[in-house]
């Protein structure tokens, strides 16, 4: 039972993650048709400001919001200069635009700092645990916890009662027929990515305080566990992708405790191996959003 | 020149370019292992090419096939020698067994189709963006067991065996030429075609009799051989393997070159790589000793993909291909309408058809027959349930209760692909042309598939039916771009060409001006005249549907409310009614009179 609720926390502390990563992925695929495969470059960014600001001993109360604005502004900027001239193309032209944008980030970095990885100090408190009941609580999961749970209540607060909410649960059913009702795509777009980004810049607030550095292609494995999650979930849905974060969360603490010592290190092979045969079975994800082509 | 002629000459001299730009690169003093990274990227980009530019499904696992491949060719192809220090522990004697390199080559090849085989079946009802999110799966699976099983990898730091190296290019130049080649052959094949109509439109490709989930699997288990055999040669060209190397940087390179060049080309793919090549090494040059500016080729890469994604989402080459240059024998003159063909005895039935979704009943014991050589009609007014008729008779959906049989076969709940062959062709409301398929290539399609799955039935003069609709002389025009009447005559002899028993016709007026019906009426007869088909038409155009049938079924609210002959319909008041509202309010509109004459002639 202690074990079952200690695996309980692990997972949800980093199942909250990849949730918000997730719902971040989700609210613009339900706008533009892009699974944004450079999503996790928000959380590489991130990393680097926080690296930079770090240096001038700005405290993590300060840095967390800067992560969230960084966060949205980038993703805002990401639309701008190129999901913008790619918007009715094809899916397959949004993802590998998505891949040039992700390899033009990672490029930078290299060049602007280092290929190597640059370490930051990490706040000193995030590893400090609780014991409750043999219950050991990290800081940073019960922080991630608590935090993705606010977060995402305001989501939700956001999508049922204001205007851009309700717009943009439109646009995730019917864009075309969205629009049609006067909703604005340009703003609507860039409103779906900066709400993107800013999740994003949660979930790298929360990644980066136990990280510790920052380097120029860590977004990739995040981006990876953030598509899949989406994907678990049923791309476009929003609640789906939320569900698909725990879940996936949940699965790696799983598999990291059963898994014998020796194999311990394929927890990510057995997940991978775990999604592509959920996929299989659900092609459509947990929640299907998808409606049937009419013929 | 033949079908196999022309894309062989075009592969050969798509390979020569390559070699050449090779050559001419050494004789600048181009360095060799720069030039043997290239030429082995031309052969995985190949392989990638045949799965991704002819299914249009975009794969992020190819490079764990090439992982598989290159692994296999190192294990059983290194010396004993070698393998005794690095390979002791492994498991299955391999550390006491070497086989000569070319049989390792071609080991490596068959495991990696064997695995592709599999992961094919895992593909099968994939959504593409699924299917995406399978292969990148697939990847991660590879990399992680690869990583972690040190005993038979070597784990990150791999494996060497000087020994395995070629020292001569020689090898990899072969490799070029067959890779180019067999890409390009296959890419004019009935399966490459097939797969190219697929990535088209899934759902007017399996209307033709072909089942996408094998199509797809026979792209991806040749895609993976050829990826195996470039992953074959790598292995030799370092004299190692190294799990590191096959993850998603080498992905998203190749799948660069890829994109760069132009998918669906064969030319378009090897010249991305020569591009991406030459564009890489000199920023690498430029960058110089920096080791910061190692980034500078990722960077400048990175921006050209989104450059081509904005500016020519094809690629730089979208479809040409090198044979496309060669002079083109003239077709010849339109041939006259060929004689008609004696139409079959077969039957089609729908019995006490109902289908319930949820608390809806969309049809109750509806049934239909129709005989061969007869134009039956199908009519009723919007939400009457007709859609949902001819989708369960084609397989899109399995009715709740009821059955579907032609020529004394059940077809009840059988997938579309199967009730094409079982001799039922059909055409859609919102048309459903292969776009980017010229005309003829549109027909030949369902020429491939008839000449598979229907050679019972005579063929059918496909010039003659071309020339019928009126578009022998337009038989080389992108699909897409025609007019919206001749695109509708196209899927008629598309339909045709398949050797139906019966044409399934959904609103084939749809959206037409009433000189176009007129026309497509005449159409419709004269196609299914040469075919020898019986035809089931689907409208809510009272008049059309009177004017073209002998037989015609009234469907309201998914019940059959009357049948008979146009002049029985067209007077039976439950059908007044359900077309005019109440029968007692408004008197019936006059027939035009040539609705009349029966419409058999």
């Amino acid at each position: 039972m202690t074990e079952l609720v200690q695996q309980l926390v692990d997972g949800l502390g980093r199942g909250g993650t990849y949730a918000l990563l997730a719902l971040g992925l989700a609210v613009v695929f339900g706008v533009l048709h892009l699974l944004n495969f450079a999503h996790g470059e928000l959380i590489t960014i991130s990393a680097y400001v926080v690296y930079w600001l770090s240096s001038y001993d700005v405290p993590w109360w300060a840095l967390a919001p800067v992560c969230v604005a960084v966060g949205a502004v980038a993703s805002m900027g990401m639309e701008v200069v190129a999901f913008r001239w790619v918007r009715n193309a094809s899916p397959f032209t949004l993802l590998v635009t998505s891949f040039g944008v992700a390899i033009v980030i990672q490029g930078f970095f290299q060049i602007a700092v280092s290929p190597k990885a640059r370490k930051y100090d990490k706040p000193s408190w995030v590893f400090d645990t609780w014991e409750i009941g043999g219950v050991r609580l990290e800081v940073a999961d019960l922080l991630t916890i608590a935090v993705t749970v606010v977060v995402l209540l305001g989501v939700v607060l956001v999508m049922q009662r204001t205007m851009f909410g309700i717009a943009l649960r439109g646009a995730a059913t019917d864009f075309d027929a969205t629009r049609l009702m006067g909703l604005r795509a340009n703003r609507a777009i860039s409103g779906a990515f900066g709400l993107s980004g800013a999740l994003a810049g949660v979930a790298a607030a929360l990644i980066l305080m136990r990280r510790g550095d920052a380097s120029p292609t860590m977004g990739t494995d995040y981006m990876l566990k953030a598509v899949v999650a989406a994907i678990i979930g049923g791309l476009g849905s929003l609640p789906g992708a939320v569900v698909g974060g725990l879940v996936l969360g949940l699965a790696e603490v799983a598999f990291r405790s059963w898994l014998p010592d020796g194999i311990a290190g394929l927890t990510d092979g057995f997940v991978f191996a775990f999604v592509a045969v959920l996929l299989v079975v659900r092609p459509n994800g947990l929640f299907n959003v998808r409606s049937a082509e009419r013929v | 020149m033949s079908r196999v002629a022309r894309p062989l000459a075009g592969g050969v001299g798509i390979a020569a370019a390559v070699l050449l730009a090779g050559q001419l690169y050494l004789a600048a003093g181009g360095n060799d292992s720069l030039l043997r990274a290239a030429l082995v990227n031309v052969v995985i980009v190949m392989g990638l090419q045949t799965f991704i530019g002819t299914t249009g499904v975009l794969s992020l696992g190819h490079i764990g096939f090439a992982a598989i491949a290159g692994y296999t060719t190192f294990l059983l192809g290194a010396s004993e020698q070698a393998k005794s220090v690095s390979l002791s522990d492994a498991p299955w004697g391999i550390a006491d067994l070497s086989i000569p390199a070319w049989a390792a080559t071609l080991a490596g090849m068959v495991v990696a189709a064997l695995v592709a085989l599999v992961l094919a079946a895992a593909l099968a009802r994939a959504p593409a963006i699924t299917a995406t999110m399978i292969t990148v799966s697939f990847l991660f699976v590879v990399h992680a067991v690869g990583t972690n099983w040190v005993e038979l990898t070597g784990g990150s730091s791999g494996l060497t065996d000087p020994g395995l190296r070629l020292d001569s290019r020689w090898w990899l130049y072969v490799g070029v030429v067959l890779a180019v080649v067999a890409a390009r052959l296959f890419k004019a094949s009935r399966p490459g075609r097939l797969a190219i109509a697929s990535s088209e439109d899934e759902l007017a490709t399996a209307a033709m009799g072909i089942s996408v989930a094998w199509t797809r699997a026979v792209a991806l288990v040749v895609s993976a051989a050829i990826v195996g055999f470039g992953a074959g040669l790598k292995v030799q060209s370092l004299g190692s393997v190294n799990v590191k190397e096959y993850y998603f940087g080498f992905t998203l390179l190749t799948l660069s070159m890829l994109v760069i060049g132009g998918k669906r080309s064969v030319t378009g793919a090897a010249a991305g790589v020569v591009i991406v090549t030459a564009v890489t090494e000199l920023a690498l040059e430029l960058a110089g000793e920096n080791e910061r500016l190692g980034g500078l080729p990722d960077l400048v890469l990175g921006v050209a993909v989104i450059v081509i994604m904005v500016a020519r989402p094809k690629g730089l080459f979208g479809d040409w291909e090198l044979d496309d240059a060669l002079p083109r024998s003239r077709r010849a003159p339109a041939p006259p309408p060929a004689p008609p063909v004696a139409t079959t005895e077969a039957v089609l039935t729908a019995d006490d058809i109902a289908v319930i979704f949820g608390d809806f009943k969309a049809l109750l014991e509806v049934g239909l027959t129709a005989r061969g050589g007869e134009v039956v009609g199908l009519i009723g007014p919007n939400g009457a349930g007709k859609t949902t008729l001819v989708n369960v008779i084609t397989g899109l959906v399995t009715p709740t209760e009821g059955r579907v049989d032609l020529d004394g076969r059940e077809l009840t709940g059988r997938p579309p692909h199967e009730v094409a062959r079982a001799g039922l062709a059909r055409t859609f409301q919102n048309l459903r042309v292969f776009p980017e398929l010229s005309v003829r290539e549109n027909v030949d399609i369902a020429v491939l598939s008839a000449r598979r799955h229907r050679s019972s039935r005579p063929a059918p003069d496909v010039d003659a039916l071309l020339a019928l609709a009126g578009l022998h002389d337009r038989q080389d025009q992108r699909a897409g771009a025609l007019d919206y009447g001749s695109q509708r005559r196209l899927e008629l002899v598309r339909a045709a060409a398949l050797r139906p028993t019966f044409l399934l016709l959904d609103e084939p007026t749809s959206g037409m001006s009433d000189a176009e019906s007129a026309v497509m009426i005449d159409h419709v007869r004269a196609t299914a005249r040469s075919v020898g088909a019986g035809v089931v038409v689907i409208d809510h155009d009272l008049h059309f549907i009177t004017t073209i049938c002998d037989r015609i079924y009234v469907l309201d609210q998914g019940e059959v409310i009357a049948a008979g002959s146009p002049a029985e319909v067209r007077s039976d008041p439950r059908v007044v009614a359900a077309y005019l509202g109440t029968a007692s309010s408004t008197a019936p509109k006059a027939p035009p009179p040539d609705a009349q004459v029966s419409s058999r002639s």
